[in-house]
């Protein structure tokens, strides 16, 4: 499946780079993208689980923009506070799914992953937190 | 159209301005990652409106490795001080 | 009447492209100069990261967004330009922001 993802991901940066669908050139960006390495150890990735993933992400983009139109209307906030999030998929995840995960947490404009801690077990995630908020 | 530009132009002093002044290295690297996207949105919208292709190529190739290359220097920078 | 209106439609809705294009850019505009003016100031570094993000991802995908609508014909450069933007940007930030942060010893 992570190979899967990485080589459609190839193929529509070529399309998209190239814009010619003709046959040749889609034959051509098929073979450059399979002679080109693939990682060689991938944990496994189930399809539910990268499609919720993906789901999530996507959602996640109009939260972003209800975040960025809140904090920027509200200019009295500064209350920054660290705190742990566990990951849904605890010890060896796939890549696919951090790097997804990482995404969907940065993305909106109030919190930021600093990493992952824990041997995978938890992020660290630095969030702006409103003052009136608090009281 | 070039009152876009000119918006995204006088936009783009404000890191300039950042990097210009005396900061911690930390708040130089934003500022600069600021300015590489922001040079690449520039190139992109011009390119658009004078609709020419290669320079929107190159615009989307700043845009993706002009970043690559300040997070490269993030990586070292940790490691200097760390 | 409803002949002349259908045949009226394209030009409506080029119309209303162009009005839709030009707020979108306009407020890509707005979220640039509202994300980077926080960098002036004296607020911390992780602070200005959350802004930064506003600026330069969301706000820039919002002028791509209005381009998009506007010009056509260069749509694959721009939807690359999106994502990359998007994914790449976001990324970016989470790189500054861990390695900000001094290297744990296990």
């Amino acid at each position: 499946m992570s190979r899967l993802i990485v080589i459609a991901l190839r193929m529509l940066i070529w399309l998209l780079l190239s814009a010619d669908p003709e046959l040749l050139n889609v034959a051509i960006g098929l073979a450059v993208s399979l002679a080109l390495p693939l990682p060689r150890r991938v944990r496994a990735l189930s399809p539910g689980q990268f499609w919720r993933a993906l789901g999530e992400s996507v959602t996640a983009l109009p939260q972003a923009y209800s975040q960025a139109a809140r904090l920027l209307l509200h200019r009295r906030l500064e209350e920054s506070v660290v705190h742990d999030e566990p990951a849904r998929v605890g010890g060896r995840a796939s890549s696919v799914l951090v790097f997804l995960d990482v995404f969907r947490i940065t993305l909106t404009p109030f919190t930021i992953a600093l990493g992952l801690e824990g041997g995978g077990r938890r992020y660290r995630v630095h969030e702006l937190v409103f003052e009136e908020k608090e009281r | 159209m070039s009152l876009l530009v000119f918006g995204m132009v006088l936009a783009l002093l404000l890191p300039i301005l950042v990097v210009c002044r005396r900061t911690d290295v930390w708040h130089r690297l934003a500022a600069f990652a600021s300015v590489s996207t922001k040079v690449a949105m520039v190139m992109l919208v011009v390119s658009v409106v004078r609709d020419d292709w290669m320079v929107g190529l190159v615009g989307v190739i700043v845009l993706s490795v002009g970043n690559g290359a300040v997070m490269l220097l993030a990586n070292l920078l940790q490691g200097v001080e760390g | 009447m409803s002949g002349a209106l259908l045949a009226d439609a394209p030009g409506v809705l080029a119309a209303l492209a162009q009005g839709a294009s030009a707020v979108l850019l306009g407020l890509g505009l707005l979220f640039w100069f509202a994300g980077s003016w926080p960098l002036l100031g004296r607020a911390s570094y992780l602070t200005k990261l959350h802004y930064l993000g506003i600026s330069d991802t969301l706000g820039s995908a919002l002028m791509l967004l209005g381009l998009l609508l506007r010009f056509q014909r260069e749509w694959p450069l721009l939807v690359l330009a999106l994502l990359s933007l998007v994914v790449w940007n976001t990324i970016f930030g989470y790189v500054l922001a861990a390695c900000s942060q001094p290297r744990r010893r296990p």
